[in-house]
């Protein structure tokens, strides 16, 4: 994916130093993730909102990096945009060769099958498939071999701790169960990126934390990159660098923390 | 994976009952479009079923051929007219007979075999041939007899769709015919025809032949046989009432298939916006349901169909029924085509979905 041999060179440790942000850090040439001046405006006249102000972040291939901010500080309007479901009012979203901002419908659709992996807040799951059915049916949306999607949905499911529950409807599994299936299902295509929209919103601090581990080894495991947003500073501590954002402005960004590893 | 087939696997008592909805309407919409053919025919299947371009009535006869009466002298004069290739009389009345033993109304008819007037529906057997033959649309079979005042027919042929008034119809020839009106008419001057039947040349256009004959022949009025069955007294208005009963069945089941799905694809709309948000195009969904709205129609109209057959088994409804695979299947095609617009609301849901809908979706 990096095709520049700069890139290559400074590898896939972020830029920058300290707490404040490093223009380079949130924008360098070659990452695999790269926004820039990503703007996106609800509504016009005086019920105009402004979600996302001006945000620039890029994130290497391999790495796992937090959003973190306040209800309503435009977290899900950034992912969103990032993962092609949502449009920007202005600015580029690039991932990898590919630029999502400006893309049809139709092309954004293929898109989403078949590079980016999503792991929503709840209602992650189709009620009336399987833990297996529910991984094999996005294998079918880019065309998998059915052999080679079954031996990937089983050993997902074995990694995931599920493969007991393989069989079983979402209403039949529990919270956390239902998010690893979820986590399964958003690797299954073997996405170039997945992005996570509160994992753990839905479950206890104990689970949360087991789902978010979990997600972490799976990204880690298979060199994903990934992205988790996230309002809890406690879920911080699993992710190598973590952006922060205020009404729409991204604030921060974080050297990979040293509990994470 | 068919998305669609796991769907309603999983959900058998949902979609099974809709199936049974769906099966019982188009029933009803079968029922009534095979009662009204059957209840039609038997009141007009007579007049359609002979074997002539056009019938000649008297004036006074109000279009009715059974109020018709002709002078015998007037089949010769029909015939006289230039552009009539061949024209014959046909006696009609209502009377009581015995068919095969059982005692009841008849209606009977006299006409020349061979000459324009003989009916065209034989189901089995041959249209009699001479004086003590006789064929029958009605409760019979061949070898039968039928018994109308001292004469003694033997049935020789078996009609279908030939019945008249929705009595038992025997034609026979009409000497036997007026054998039978004198009888119970003793008095009569002549026995009169009902109807002149004429076929007309080669070349010549029937409207004009009828037009000819209507003002060269004193008293009568001639019409095509499409003209004389139209306007058969309250034919008008049963194929009316049986045709507002069929459609607003028909549009009623149009309307739960269409609302059904629709209900079904706004109370699964969370499902489809995720699947929508993990890339699944807004076409296979719509396949998806197109798919459900053809298994379920045709589960049902397979259902009816059989429903149907049974009901007909099972009721007497004293008139010849009999299923018409054109309009079975004519009907059932019209509820799948029209179910699938019905389907199109649900489709329009899904393609105006916003995948964006499903991140942080509580
Ligand atoms: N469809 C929309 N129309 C109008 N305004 C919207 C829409 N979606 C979000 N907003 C507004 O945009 C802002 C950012 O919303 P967003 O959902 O991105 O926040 P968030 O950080 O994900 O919050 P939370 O943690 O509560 O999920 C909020 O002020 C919200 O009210
Ligand atoms: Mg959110």
């Amino acid at each position: 994916m990096n095709e520049d041999p700069v890139v290559q060179a400074t590898g896939a440790v972020p830029d920058g130093t300290g707490p404040s942000p490093a223009a380079d850090a949130l924008s360098h040439a070659g990452a695999l993730l790269q926004v820039r001046d990503v703007r996106k405006v609800y509504g016009e006249g005086h019920t105009e909102v402004v979600a996302v102000s001006d945000a620039t972040m890029a994130v290497d291939e391999g790495e796992f990096v937090a959003l973190l901010g306040p209800s309503g500080s435009g977290k899900t309007t950034l992912i969103s945009i990032i993962g092609g479901l949502l449009s920007a009012t202005s600015g580029t979203v690039r991932i990898g060769d590919v630029e999502v901002t400006g893309m049809s419908r139709r092309d954004l659709t293929r898109f989403r099958a078949e590079r980016v992996g999503f792991v929503f807040q709840s209602a992650n799951l189709v009620p009336f498939l399987t833990a297996r059915e529910n991984l094999l049916y996005v294998a079918g949306l880019v065309k998998t071999p059915r052999a080679a999607a079954k031996s990937r949905a089983d050993q997902l499911l074995e990694e995931l701790g599920l493969i007991g529950r393989a069989g079983n409807l979402p209403e039949q599994l529990s919270g956390g169960e239902r998010q690893r299936v979820a986590i399964g299902r958003a690797l299954m295509n073997d996405p170039d990126l997945v992005l996570v929209d509160e994992p753990t919103a839905a479950l206890d601090t104990a689970m949360g934390r087991q789902v978010v581990e979990l997600l972490r080894r799976e990204i880690k495991a298979r060199g994903k990159t990934g992205i988790m947003v996230t309002h809890d500073l406690r879920m911080v501590e699993y992710t190598d660098r973590v952006f922060e954002i205020l009404d729409g402005e991204l604030t921060h960004v974080e050297e990979p923390s040293t509990l994470g590893h | 994976m068919g998305l669609a087939t796991v769907e309603m696997r999983r959900a058998k008592l949902r979609f099974g009952l809709l199936t049974i909805a769906v099966a019982l309407l188009v029933f009803l919409i079968l029922l009534l479009t095979t009662l009204s053919s059957a209840l039609i025919s038997s009141l007009v299947g007579a007049l359609k079923g002979l074997d002539t371009q056009g019938l000649v009535y008297s004036t006074s006869s109000q279009d009715n051929i059974a109020a018709s009466r002709l002078a015998p002298e007037t089949v010769a004069a029909v015939a006289a007219v230039p552009g009539v290739a061949a024209a014959s009389g046909i006696g009609t009345f209502t009377t009581s007979a015995s068919i095969s033993g059982v005692e009841g109304d008849l209606q009977a008819f006299g006409f020349t075999p061979d000459a324009p007037g003989a009916p065209t529906a034989l189901s089995a057997g041959r249209l009699p041939a001479n004086e003590a033959e006789v064929a029958v649309d009605g409760d019979a079979a061949i070898g039968d007899v039928v018994v109308i005042g001292s004469q003694s027919l033997e049935i020789v042929g078996l009609l279908r769709g030939a019945q008249f008034n929705a009595l038992p119809t025997a034609y026979m020839t009409l000497p036997a015919y007026e054998r039978a009106v004198t009888e119970i008419n003793p008095g009569l001057p002549f026995v009169p025809v009902n109807a002149v039947a004429f076929t007309v040349a080669e070349g010549a256009s029937l409207a004009e032949v009828a037009g000819a004959v209507s003002t060269s022949v004193v008293d009568v009025k001639a019409y095509s046989l499409d003209e004389a069955v139209a306007s058969i007294p309250g034919i008008d208005s049963i194929s009316q009432s049986f045709g507002i009963l069929v459609g607003l069945t028909f549009i009623i089941g149009i309307v739960v298939i269409g609302f059904f799905f629709l209900i079904l694809t706004v109370q699964k709309m969370r499902t489809f916006t995720l699947l929508r948000a993990i890339g699944s195009s807004s076409g296979g969904l719509a396949r998806a349901v197109t798919l459900q709205i053809v298994v379920v129609v045709v589960l049902a109209s397979a259902v009816a169909l059989l429903l149907t057959l049974g009901a007909l088994q099972g009721i007497n409804t004293g008139i010849p029924v009999s299923i018409d695979p054109v309009t079975v299947t004519g009907t059932i095609a019209a509820v799948l085509i029209f179910s699938l617009l019905a389907g199109l609301l649900s489709i329009r849901r899904i393609v105006r979905i916003d995948p964006s809908a499903a991140v942080g979706s509580r």
